[in-house]
């Protein structure tokens, strides 16, 4: 069969590769990952991997759907509703997916299987946890031999988790520079020195640097039958204690509460304004929904709680933190909360630039929530209202956008430190750098508030 | 882990590893080979802190489970 797209994503593994057909997405599995395959549906494994909700479902097609030479069969996993990367999830989030990769290795030896990578990327959030997408990532375990992905796990995990509890939440960032995790002499170097203290970071961390630079020109690997079942066993307990054991301290200043300030959600204006987005919803019926500067996601719940898939961006990381805690404790299926910088979004990256996604690729979205956001971007980060435009008419088919006039408290704190070269942040001026991408379908007086809450569609 | 097999494990490798800082990263090299060597080195005594670990549970599962009065 023809007509299939090879996805950029998936080329690196020679067991099989993802493809597209008439908007489908098709795992192939190659004759060279039979065995492996086979053994993960006959021993037991794929069901109690999908039944503890650690593996995406999928569906087995037969070899009639193969896109290219050498097929075993194709496969169709389930859909993940919003593909994101570690370097978009908040230090819970890539937490749980650490401990979520470390389970499932565990189920897979009870049925004599093992994970060949350990990749964050491998994990997708859906229904709000963590669920490995890699369907071929499992082997057949060979007794005697070390944990392949334990450098990996160590670098998309540990190292990451480690840094951003002992330096700086900030510094899930590295994973976006350094694609196959954060190399363990870099965050040895910049993790302070009571991180060695904790023992399991000595080891999995600085010991496991210093190895790996002691034995860098090694060609020889050590013997098969020396890495025995218990010392597996005791490894992945290892991993786990020092992946639960990092736990953010307390007072720390990027890890404010912020439901401390919950409060101003009472005033008439976001009343009203909330009432507005509620109905935008219900008439349009959006299959997805982003809320761009979604703060705690206050917004956003208008949407997944009538079971839309939404996604909550933030700026902030601590905020993303409080939000996807929320989302866990009250067993929220439909939010995806992340983390964002609209002004600097995720990149294309990887090889060919072709391997992540940027988030327009990953769009459009039916609806889009900008609230009390454009005088972030317009007069914080001084980007025209004419590229606001441009820009959110790649993400989504229906805007509804808030604008803040000058004269609004926030708008005016903003301004207080600046000088005003905005001149033509007013209703005129956004609205003639909006129309020419957008329909405005209408306009609304937020009450008790000088904002005005719009409706817009992108132009064919 | 328990606080002596925290103390075996810091132990052990103290003896086995220096406390200077990394040199200079050098991008080209595969670190693959010592994550495989590193992990021989450690599995023995990781594996023998899981084992004091359930024993140690099972103790104390037996002892709770006898201090607990009968329904």
């Amino acid at each position: 069969m023809t007509g299939a797209e090879v996805l950029p994503s998936s080329f690196r593994d020679p067991a099989g590769f993802l493809f597209r057909r008439d908007g489908v997405l098709y795992r192939q599995v190659n004759g060279v990952h039979r065995d492996h395959y086979q053994r993960l549906m006959t021993s037991g494994l794929y069901e109690a991997l999908v039944g503890r909700w650690l593996l995406v479902a999928h569906e087995d097609l037969g070899p009639d759907e193969a896109a290219a030479e050498d097929a075993h069969t194709v496969i169709r996993p389930d859909v993940v509703p919003f593909v994101s990367y570690p370097y978009e999830w908040c230090f819970e989030a890539l937490k749980d997916a650490a401990l979520a990769t470390l389970e499932a290795q565990g189920i897979a030896m009870d049925h004599g299987m093992s994970l060949r990578d350990a990749s964050a990327f491998n994990v997708q959030f859906v229904r709000g946890r963590p669920v490995l997408i890699d369907t071929l990532s499992f082997e057949v375990l060979r007794e005697g031999r070390p944990w392949i992905a334990y450098r990996q796990f160590c670098q998309h995990f540990l190292a990451p988790l480690a840094l951003m509890v002992y330096r700086d939440v900030r510094l899930s960032q590295l994973l976006r520079v350094h694609l196959d995790g954060v190399p363990l002499d870099l965050a040895a170097s910049l993790l302070p020195a009571r991180a060695r203290a904790r023992t399991p970071l000595l080891l999995h961390l600085f010991m496991h640097a210093r190895s790996q630079r002691r034995h860098a020109a090694d060609t020889s690997l050590p013997s098969e039958r020396t890495f025995s079942l218990r010392a597996f066993r005791g490894l992945l307990d290892s991993l786990s204690g020092a992946v639960r054991g990092l736990v953010p301290r307390r007072g720390d200043s990027h890890w404010i509460d912020y439901y401390g300030e919950a409060d101003h959600y009472t005033s008439e204006a976001l009343q009203h304004k909330r009432r507005l987005v509620q109905g935008v919803i219900d008439e349009l019926r959006p299959a997805t929904v982003w809320d761009l500067g979604a703060n705690t996601g206050v917004f956003s719940r208008l949407a997944s709680g009538r079971g839309i898939d939404t996604v909550a961006f933030d700026v902030d990381p601590s905020v993303v933190n409080a939000t996807y805690r929320e989302v866990k404790a009250n067993r929220e299926e439909h939010l995806l909360p992340l983390v964002l910088d609209l002004t600097n979004p995720s990149p294309p990256i990887g090889w060919a630039n072709r391997e992540r996604m940027t988030i327009a690729e990953r769009g459009p979205a039916d609806l889009a929530l900008a609230l009390a956001l454009v005088h972030h971007l317009a007069i914080a980060g001084n980007v025209p209202l004419r590229r606001i435009a441009g820009y959110l008419a790649e993400l989504c088919r229906h805007l509804m956008i808030e604008f803040v006039p000058k004269d609004d408290p926030k708008v005016r704190r903003l301004l207080a430190t600046r000088e005003d070269v905005f001149t033509g942040y007013a209703r005129e001026g956004f609205e003639a750098a909006f129309v020419e991408q957008f329909e405005i379908e209408r306009c609304e007086s937020i009450e008790a508030s000088a904002r005005l809450l719009y409706l817009m569609r992108v132009r064919e | 882990m328990g606080r002596g097999s925290k103390v075996f494990v810091t132990t052990v490798f103290f003896l086995g590893f220096s406390f200077t800082a990394l040199p200079t990263a050098n991008a080209y090299i595969d670190p693959g080979s010592g994550s495989f060597i590193f992990q021989v080195l450690i599995g023995a005594a990781l594996g023998a802190a899981l084992a004091v670990k359930a024993f140690w549970r099972r103790i104390v599962g037996f002892f709770s489970r006898r201090g607990r009065p009968s329904e």
